[in-house]
């Protein structure tokens, strides 16, 4: 449009030239806000309403938005469904400043109003759109409804059709110059003086009633009787495969140093075999393992053919403070039984100034058993910081490379986290 | 002239191989329609042939599992909504019944019967989302709309059943929030009715299809040892020829009381893998005919208490969502909120084979792979 926003200057001083710009003004911004083509940009929930306002039922097309666009190259719009991570950040900012000009934004859904449901205790969400982006409209829900998006839509070609001009180009040079206007106590003073009038209006209205209807008594409400549940007793759970005490027999004639955890039984003391039949069939069998023999009861449940512990279903860790526990969950796809293993790993002792950014344990890798270990290792050391010692690919997951310290660790402090106030 | 080096992307390991071809990288995302959210793949190329495929995640990492650590139990439920939004009703199950097993409160019959038949109602909508997505990402863009339309319908449900369309949050410890409206069930028999009449379509129009079934047989074939081995569940698993499905093999709830077959295929392609999803919806229907038939009058909740106190100690609960095993794995110690909260995505598992099952395939079959995988990036984050 650079050739168009050259006209005025040249035009205006002209007699008519004025309304003839203006005329030519209303005529592109009418065409423009008609054909919006969005951006298929979306991260999480959002998207999915998105996806459902361009489907049959709800139908874009009516408002002239139906041509969803791969390449940020073709579009007008980019429509944030979904929230922004700060590792999504940067390629989002990229996204943008790839589209063509004129170009707007909507922010839909909390989210990316303000981190929404991720506002408080979260290291990881961009709280706000606004913080990256020049946003036009905000549409409010978790997620919107697609007649929310359509209302934000329409908002948004009103807005083209109201305020741009080939004389006002608002658009042109994109992000802020300006530092953002406290629009949140202008608003406020206003709700405030708007209240103020709407309280004198009804005390008014309510004494004009009193003075005609002196007989009148107000309606009293009756409280509503809440409903009665009855406390129902938990049936225990039905398990497939080998009991737990079998299970724990198979395990004991291999391994015998091996202790069950059960911290659900309190302190009391009682022999293990007793506490597998006093935890019942709603517990999973779960034990500690030493770490020098961690690799070697890995490989022992998996091909003992009796137990056939085949699937790696899950590994993750805890963080108790003193120690981490690395806990292991296998799964027998062919007989049913499953067990949990724990790996208790003291931490290492560093200066309080290192501790939140070194690795304070380490273990040897279960991957080389299961592939399935691969990412899930990754993800505790992205975590935690445990290091798995013959792990192949040693990388952060889920965080970028840079980022400082492990967020699952208990002592862990990153600027991006608002405590909650209460 | 000298060839300027550059260094290898993370994670590719370097190959002394054949100097004739020049092999080049490219990236796959993290803005890409295909890859079903924010996925970044970086491919190792041959022409158009995938020699190598290393997934990068974390771009909608929120930190859920942080979060809850200072959020109470209850609270914890409308997180889980968001990591797989499509099937939130059945990560919510899975919440509820860890808390259950901890503090050993039980489920009235009605309930359990409500849970079962939202629980099939989410699972038949996750699965016409898939289809369509499959249809879409083929470039079959009918297919998104036909999936759409009947899916809008079980959504209507939910929006009547608890106000939402898609982040539901309606179970509870013990229960559900609220008894079923009185038009549910006269709509659920209605949606039965339509998606049994629209599965003839799909045959006709997706499942027949030439040139839909020649870009997906014996595309990302997945045998059955590395399915067990990458830990994948759910269609992915039971393409692949294992019958595990937690509703038979592990039964929770009240599917022990149901009769329903587990479809499974044998090949573990692209096309066993949408085939499935297909025959699960079948079979969901079938479930839900049984529940219309003998659901109980009777209380939907037993006694709620305002915030849930775990005795200390460590609990896990799965259910088996459309996808494959949602686990939650629960750390109590003292206190009402918990020491630590870790989900077992479904997800996660499903997409770690990639890697192997793309290579030596053309570019345009990543696209097939992701979309028969039905992954769902937020939930592989979290």
């Amino acid at each position: 449009m650079g050739l168009m926003h050259k006209l005025p200057p040249i035009v205006d001083p002209l007699p008519g030239g004025k309304t003839m710009i203006d005329a030519v003004s209303y005529i592109i911004n009418w065409a423009r806000s008609n054909s919006i083509w969005p951006l298929t940009y979306g991260t999480s929930c959002c998207a999915i309403e998105m996806m459902a306002a361009a489907a049959p039922r709800y139908d874009i097309s009516r408002f002239g938005s139906e041509v969803f666009r791969a390449s940020p190259r073709q579009c007008d719009l980019i429509i944030l469904a979904g929230t922004i991570t700060e590792k999504m950040a940067g390629p989002l900012k990229t996204l943008y400043d790839q589209m063509s000009g004129p170009k707007y934004v909507i922010a839909m859904g909390a989210c990316t109003i303000s981190g929404g449901p991720f506002y408080y205790d979260n290291y990881s969400v961009v709280k706000g759109a606004d913080r990256i982006l020049p946003v036009d409209v905000y549409i409010p829900g978790c997620p919107p409804r697609p007649e929310a998006l359509f209302n934000g839509l329409l908002m948004l070609q009103e807005k083209i059709r109201k305020t741009e001009s080939l004389r006002n180009t608002w658009h042109e040079h994109e992000i802020y110059t300006k530092p953002a206007t406290n629009t949140w106590s202008d608003a406020a003073k206003a709700w405030d003086a708007l209240e103020k009038i709407k309280d004198q209006e009804q005390a008014e209205a309510r004494a004009k009633f009193k003075e005609e209807n002196p007989d009148y008594q107000a309606f009293k409400a009756v409280r509503v009787v809440a409903p009665a549940f009855p406390e129902v007793p938990r049936k225990p759970d039905r398990p497939r495969g080998k009991s737990n005490l079998e299970l724990w027999k198979l395990i004991q004639a291999k391994f015998p140093g091996l202790k069950l955890y059960k911290k659900e039984l309190g302190d009391h003391e009682v022999s293990d075999t007793a506490a597998v039949e006093a935890l019942g069939t709603d517990y999973t069998l779960d034990f500690e393992v030493p770490v020098d023999q961690y690799v070697a009861l890995a490989t022992f449940l998996k091909q003992t053919p009796d137990l056939s512990l085949e699937m790696l279903l899950d590994l993750t860790a805890v963080d108790f403070t003193d120690h981490f526990d690395v806990v292991v969950q296998l799964l027998s796809v062919t007989q049913g039984q499953k067990v949990f293993f724990r790996v208790s790993l003291p931490k290492k002792e560093v200066s309080p100034e290192e501790a939140p950014t070194a690795i304070l344990a380490s273990v040897p890798t279960l991957s080389g058993l299961w592939p399935a270990a691969n990412w899930k290792e990754r993800e505790v050391y992205d975590m935690f910081g445990i290091d798995f010692t013959g792990h192949p690919d040693m990388r952060r997951l889920f965080m970028e490379d840079d980022f400082v310290g492990y967020p699952l660790r208990k002592d862990f402090v990153n600027p991006n986290i608002i405590k909650r106030p209460y | 002239m000298e060839m300027v080096k550059r260094p290898l992307p993370a994670g590719f390991q370097k190959v002394s191989g054949d100097d004739n071809t020049e092999e080049y990288f490219i990236n796959m995302g993290p803005q890409h329609p295909a890859t079903h959210g924010v996925l970044r793949l970086v491919l190792r190329l041959d022409g158009e042939t995938v020699r190598e495929c290393v997934p990068h995640l974390g771009y909608i990492h929120r930190g859920i599992e942080k979060q809850a650590e200072s959020e109470t139990y209850l609270q914890y439920v409308h997180l889980t909504d968001r990591m797989d939004y499509l099937t939130s009703h059945m990560n919510n199950h899975s919440v509820c019944m860890a808390i259950e097993k901890a503090v050993g409160i039980g489920v009235p019959d009605r309930a359990e019967y409500i849970r079962v038949m939202v629980l099939e109602l989410n699972r038949i909508s996750s699965h016409l989302m898939m289809f369509g997505c499959f249809g879409g990402d083929l470039g079959a863009q009918t297919a998104l709309l036909y999936g759409f339309k009947e899916r809008e319908v079980i959504t209507d449900i939910f929006d009547e059943l608890c106000g939402a369309r898609l982040t539901m949050n309606y179970f509870r410890p013990g229960g559900v929030a609220n008894d079923i409206p009185d038009t549910f069930i006269a709509r659920v028999k209605k949606v039965i009715v339509d998606v049994e009449r629209t599965l003839e379509e799909f045959d006709r129009l997706i499942t027949g299809n030439v040139i839909i079934q020649e870009r997906s047989r014996g595309i990302g074939i997945l045998t059955r040892e590395d399915a067990i081995a990458y830990g994948c569940t759910g269609c992915v698993l039971r393409a692949s020829g294992v019958p595990y499905d937690l509703r038979k093999d592990d039964p929770y709830s009240i599917y022990d009381r149901l009769d329903f077959d587990v479809p499974t295929k044998q090949n573990g392609d692209s096309f066993d893998r949408y085939v499935i999803h297909i025959d699960e919806i079948r079979q969901s229907i079938r479930i839900l005919q049984q529940c219309i038939e003998q659901i109980p009058e009777g209380p939907y909740r037993s006694k709620e208490k305002p915030s849930y106190r775990l005795p200390a100690g460590s609990y896990y609960a799965a259910t088996e969502t459309a996808k494959g095993i949602f686990g939650t794995y629960v750390v109590a110690e003292k206190g009402d909120k918990p020491w630590r909260i870790h989900s077992r995505s479904p997800n996660f598992a499903n997409l770690s084979p990639i890697g192997k099952m793309v290579k030596g395939h053309m570019i345009a079959d990543v696209v097939t792979v992701i979309t028969t995988l039905d992954i769902l990036i937020p939930d592989i984050d979290r």
